[in-house]
């Protein structure tokens, strides 16, 4: 797919201490491509998602999203931040707030919309994932499906030219994972760039334009899902595949 | 018993300068906490360091010998200003170290991902913790913060050393007057027990009305 590239790491390097959790990085997403992250645990998988919108901080490399650089710290990071939405393993919603003020409040703060137009923009988010009637609620009274869900819209509500999963489904019961799957496939339909790190190998099939397999920090094998599954180039693609695939 | 009657108004005079020290100093103390409590989980070194130093100086210090330094030490640099002031801010910059740090532990409760969602739907550091971290950290630092105002109030009575007029103080009037000792003080004691049940009643009350559902 050559299309206009929307994220593009070049030569990225992090350390924790003495762990080197990313080897030279090089990755480039175009605009309305979907790449799913896949890889062992300790892979940093997760932690490249993070990097993108700076959660982590890098030690070396460029990362660029759509031609601009990723700013250090401050309101133009942040600025850019909202242009990427992120949803988390754990949910993260907040928990002092219903689940419309969770899909509001940033609207309101940092679009500068008013309550009522974000408010109206929430109920048409929570309508799409199917939980405008939990309006009210506050996030512990949801299954953890639908706080992922809500999740998703709150993400959405900002209207990001990218949105990044950090393993969305890994937390869920299993009878709760397809319905937030759902909505991210109903999401890749639309044409939404999405980075998703899962284990969710249906869903990379289904949907992937790209999967991207990470191993000790790098980036070992990235093709099209077809290519990948049935004929993985890399031992430790096999053996990964293997391990996952037979249960 | 009947000290109480006869003096009543020295008594008032006292109660009511307890009562303004306590109030001003906890406005203060509560504002500088807050204000530090930030510094100390701000991304920026240098807010962070001064945070720091801020608590260690501040709650290292004797708050007697912090007395001293205010109230003889801030008049040579050419800043005079009555006692009562002085005296409160004394009495509100040193609690403001112990509630920053009561405040520190209640920002440390709430979960890691909930400043980094704020954060990735393109909030500011300020806004991160205005909106989402603080709203959940006061919570769990409503106990902390009632035990540490209810300190202040009992602590404000060194200001009575230093010639403020405070509850504690009355005792040196009434017992040059000849009033048995042990029932001036049970008033004194009766007088601070009003201000300090009346911060644990009002704790209790925003416990009730925002502290963390079990």
């Amino acid at each position: 797919m050559a299309v206009d590239p929307l994220i593009e790491l070049r030569n990225v390097n992090k350390y924790y201490g003495e762990l080197h959790v990313l080897r030279d990085i090089d990755l480039t997403v175009g605009k309305g491509e979907v790449v799913v992250v896949i890889g062992p645990s300790g892979s940093g998988k997760s932690t490249l998602c993070r990097t993108i919108n700076r959660l982590e901080t890098i030690e070396s490399g460029t990362i660029t999203l759509d031609g601009r650089p990723l700013p250090a710290e401050g309101k133009a990071l942040a600025r850019l931040r909202a242009e990427v939405g992120m949803v988390f393993q754990s949910f993260n919603l907040f928990a002092h707030r219903t689940v419309l003020q969770n899909v509001s409040l940033a609207q309101v703060k940092v679009r500068g919309r008013g309550r009522q137009e974000a408010d109206r923009r929430s109920r048409e988010l929570l309508d799409r994932v199917g939980l405008l009637n939990q309006a009210d609620k506050y996030p512990a009274q949801l299954s953890g499906g639908q706080q992922q869900r809500v999740a998703i819209a709150r993400a959405l509500a900002m209207e990001p030219k990218a949105m990044l999963f950090d393993e969305p489904t890994s937390a869920l019961d299993p009878e709760m994972i397809n319905e937030v799957l759902e909505v991210m496939r109903q999401l890749a339909r639309e044409g939404m760039t999405m980075v998703v790190v899962t284990h969710e190998m249906g869903f990379a099939r289904a949907s992937a334009n790209r999967v991207v397999f990470m191993a000790d920090g790098r980036i070992v094998e990235d093709r099209s899902p077809d290519e990948f599954f049935t004929d993985p180039r890399s031992d430790r693609a096999k053996d990964f595949l293997s391990k996952i695939l037979k249960h | 018993m009947n000290v109480l009657t006869d003096n009543f108004s020295a008594y008032g005079a006292g109660f009511l300068g307890t009562l303004e020290l306590t109030v001003y100093a906890s406005l203060l103390a509560l504002a500088l906490g807050f204000l530090m409590a930030s510094f100390r989980v701000a991304p920026v070194g240098s807010l962070r360091i001064f945070g720091t130093a801020w608590v260690t100086v501040l709650r290292n210090t004797p708050l007697t010998l912090l007395f001293f330094a205010v109230l003889l030490g801030l008049p040579r640099f050419g800043l005079v200003l009555p006692f009562k002031v002085f005296a409160v801010l004394a009495l509100g910059c040193y609690t403001s170290a112990f509630i920053c740090e009561a405040l520190r532990s209640g920002i440390n409760t709430v979960p890691r991902g909930q400043g980094e969602a704020a954060r990735s739907l393109g909030m500011t550091f300020g806004q991160a913790l205005s909106l989402v971290v603080l709203p959940q950290a006061f919570r769990s630092v409503i106990p902390p913060v009632g035990s540490t105002l209810i300190a202040l109030a009992k602590n404000s009575a060194i200001a009575g050393a230093f010639s403020v007029t405070e509850l504690l103080g009355t005792y040196k009037t009434l017992n040059e007057l000849g009033y048995n000792i042990v029932w001036t003080f049970v008033w004194i004691a009766v007088g601070y027990l009003i201000i300090t049940l009346a911060i644990s009643a009002l704790f209790h009350a925003l416990e009730r009305r925002w502290g963390v559902a079990r």
